[in-house]
């Protein structure tokens, strides 16, 4: 196989990668350590139809979401239809009544969605979830196909794979889209975050300064950067990773001190773009989940072109007598927790665990949801020098400027435990390029 | 129809001087259907930079930033308020009401919220209005005026633990027992006839309309209530909210005063 070249060069990209600072950081028992993210030369291979076909999908259930989040903080359509339940709404922690009545830049609220996609053994797609607030992840394929192509040059002549390398243009392009006048910046907690390393390889790929709370500053309505010499610069578009909570002491919470003072109100004006817009958590939620293809429909009068994850809301008193018979069947998700967190097989739980989940279940039903088990189509991972198959998802990357745009490309990322179906990078996953065939 | 003079004066003294203070100030009462303000004045200081704006519950903001070193914060409205022009505000749709439905940090029951609210089984017909009543009457039977027994912090099942509280804690614990009656209701601040400090009562939906209760005084407010703002607890309706570089003690003084005018022509 002509891909072997590359498979050799597994060990060199990965110190490639370490060396570059391609690095998340954890935060356990209260102590900061970074984790390298290990990189699995085999890329994941989409054909051109297939992707064709994901875009679609893809673009279309963005288009409803964005619909979605304007509509709840507008006019509450969907809810004097009765298509969404109000509780989904009003006791969800991601809706911010602080966003009621506010029309950001262009009416765009998700300009970066991160969407979570399965492949099942038959082939189909699921979607598994939407990531509307900070979704990260588009740095490590960015850099990993970089130093794939220096490394073996010869597999990316002889293939036809569609360059991921204009993800930066894309964004751009997403951000020049709103920004209101003035400079593009991003916004970072700092280096002890996470996802640090893409905060600055993002910016600088695209070319936006990268910048802490405390280099803006909100003056006679609008919003600056305080450059290196003191001098302000105005500022039209913040495509901030920091959480919503975080952004402004004056209107969210006022114990943080890496926000900016009063931002949220010039935002409110119309005088600064925010990326992604605040209060996008309520359509993210994984109880919203279940009605985005009910949303497609809604708004855009469509029938939704990807599935979602055959998914069960014990909210519904017929969904729960379902979920109290297949139990074993089912994994089972606390809507509130991300990152692989709060997610349980009904499978793997003893009696004990199960009569006490049970018992949490019937009281806060609307606090979970119950999913069939997909049977994933495994990835090939290189495990020393043997081939192994592995769990893996696909996080595609959809931006909303002008119109909707699909990343051809995307991070796959695996479980390195054979008997885990939880591939976050936070529980200690890898990740693969993702290819997309241009012919 | 009354027609009330007001003042509403705050001034927060810093021992030791404060600079790069932001602030957002929610102290000056709107229109609406039951008050019309008239002769509106504001001043602020410092006023080195401001601005206003309408939160996302309609409320007036003032907002600024002050660079230099100031000792002292001072915001001083004063008007003249038409009230009791209507019984009600008109409400939204009841399907753009769900925010004021849904319990916050602030109304959230606990045990013995649930037991007060366990005392009472309505019939179905009982309307959103006469729960309401109910509980009001019932909660100014049992809980006590007794200024400064909470703070700003204490939150409706706090305050129905310790049994007395202030004009914010009988808002809270109203609040609490009308959403888990479902029904949609919100926070108001605003000022009453009489010298002191600033008041603080309760909006209930019913039938379409904004009804206000005051629950401290166990009254439906008419002509002696000026608002101010409404939001879902005391947090979307501080008055004052800032912060500023320094090491300094504050004090802070609210003086309010409204007054009857009697036409002279």
């Amino acid at each position: 196989m002509e891909e072997m070249d590359l498979y050799r060069h597994t060990d060199t990209i990965n110190e490639l990668l370490a060396r570059y600072g391609v690095k998340f950081g954890i935060y356990k028992n209260n102590e900061f350590r970074e984790q390298l993210f290990p990189f699995d030369a085999i890329p994941r291979i989409i054909t051109a139809s297939e992707f064709e076909y994901l875009e679609k999908g893809l673009k279309q259930r963005v288009m409803a979401l964005n619909a979605f989040i304007k509509d709840i903080y507008g006019d509450k359509l969907i809810l004097r239809d009765k298509v969404v339940p109000e509780e989904f709404i009003f006791a969800s922690s991601g809706y911010l009544a602080q966003c009621e009545g506010i029309l950001p830049p262009k009416g765009v609220y998700t300009h970066i969605s991160g969407i979570d996609l399965v492949q099942g053994k038959d082939r189909q797609w699921y979607i598994l979830e939407d990531n509307l607030r900070v979704p990260s992840g588009a740095s490590y394929p960015m850099i990993a196909r970089n130093l794939c192509r220096r490394s073996s040059p010869l597999t990316f002549q002889q293939n036809h794979i569609e360059d991921n390398r204009n993800y930066a243009e894309l964004l751009r392009r997403t951000m020049d889209h709103v920004n209101t006048g003035g400079h593009t910046v991003i916004l970072t907690p700092g280096r002890y975050n996470a996802a640090y390393f893409e905060h600055s390889y993002l910016a600088e790929m695209t070319g936006a300064h990268l910048v802490t709370g405390s280099q803006l500053v909100v003056k006679n309505d609008h919003l600056y950067f305080i450059d290196y010499s003191g001098k302000l610069e105005p500022v039209g578009a913040v495509y901030r990773r920091i959480s919503d909570e975080y952004l402004d002491p004056m209107t969210f919470n006022r114990e943080s001190v890496i926000g900016i003072p009063h931002i949220y109100d010039i935002y409110r004006k119309g005088n600064v773009a925010l990326l992604n817009a605040p209060g996008n958590g309520v359509a993210d939620d994984k109880g919203i989940y279940y009605f985005v293809p009910k949303m497609i429909r809604y708004y855009l009068d469509e029938d939704p072109i990807l599935q979602n994850a055959p998914t069960y809301l014990p909210y519904y008193k017929e969904d729960m007598s379902y979920v109290l018979e297949h139990f074993d069947h089912l994994v089972l998700k606390d809507v509130a927790e991300a990152g692989g967190y709060g997610v349980v097989f009904g499978s793997k739980m003893t009696a004990e665990e199960k009569e006490h989940f049970l018992c949490l279940l019937k009281k806060e039903p609307r606090r979970f949801i119950a999913q069939e088990v997909i049977d994933f189509l495994d990835l090939d991972i290189m495990d020393d020098d043997k081939m192994v198959p592995r769990k893996a998802d696909l996080r595609a990357f959809v931006l909303l400027g002008d119109g909707p745009m699909v990343w051809k490309s995307g991070l796959t990322r695996f479980s390195r435990n054979p008997d885990s179906f939880i591939v976050n990078s936070s529980q200690g996953g890898g990740f693969k390029d993702t290819w997309v065939l241009s012919q | 129809m009354k027609k009330l003079h007001f003042i509403y004066s705050m001034t927060l003294a810093f021992d030791n001087p404060v600079r790069q203070h932001r602030f957002t100030l929610k102290c000056v009462p709107l229109s609406s259907e039951r008050q019309q303000i008239l002769d509106l004045s504001t001043s602020v200081y410092p006023n080195e930079f401001l601005s206003s704006d309408r939160d996302s519950f309609g409320n007036h903001c003032i907002y600024g930033y002050a660079q230099g070193l100031y000792d002292h914060f001072s915001v001083t409205v004063t008007g003249t308020a038409l009230t009791g022009l209507s019984s009600f505000e008109t409400a939204r749709q009841v399907y753009q009401l769900g925010l004021f439905r849904y319990q916050t940090d602030m109304t959230r029951p606990g045990p013995c919220i649930r037991a007060f609210h366990d005392r009472f089984s309505f019939s179905e017909e009982t309307t959103a209005l006469d729960r309401a009543l109910t509980y009001m009457r019932t909660l100014y039977g049992t809980f006590h005026y007794l200024p400064q027994s909470t703070g700003i912090e204490t939150t409706a099942e706090e305050a129905l633990v310790l049994g007395n509280g202030v004009c914010q804690d009988y808002s809270h614990i109203l609040l609490s027992l009308c959403r888990m009656e479902k029904i949609p209701c919100r926070y108001v601040v605003g000022m009453m006839t009489g010298e002191g400090q600033s008041h603080a009562w309760v909006e209930i939906c019913h039938d379409g309309h904004w009804i206000a209760l005051d629950p401290t005084n166990n009254v439906l407010p008419d002509d002696q209530h000026i608002k101010i703002s409404a939001g879902r607890d005391c947090k979307d309706c501080t008055i004052n909210q800032g912060l500023f570089t320094g090491q300094t003690t504050q004090t802070q003084t609210v003086h309010v005063s409204v007054t009857e005018q009697q036409d002279q022509s």
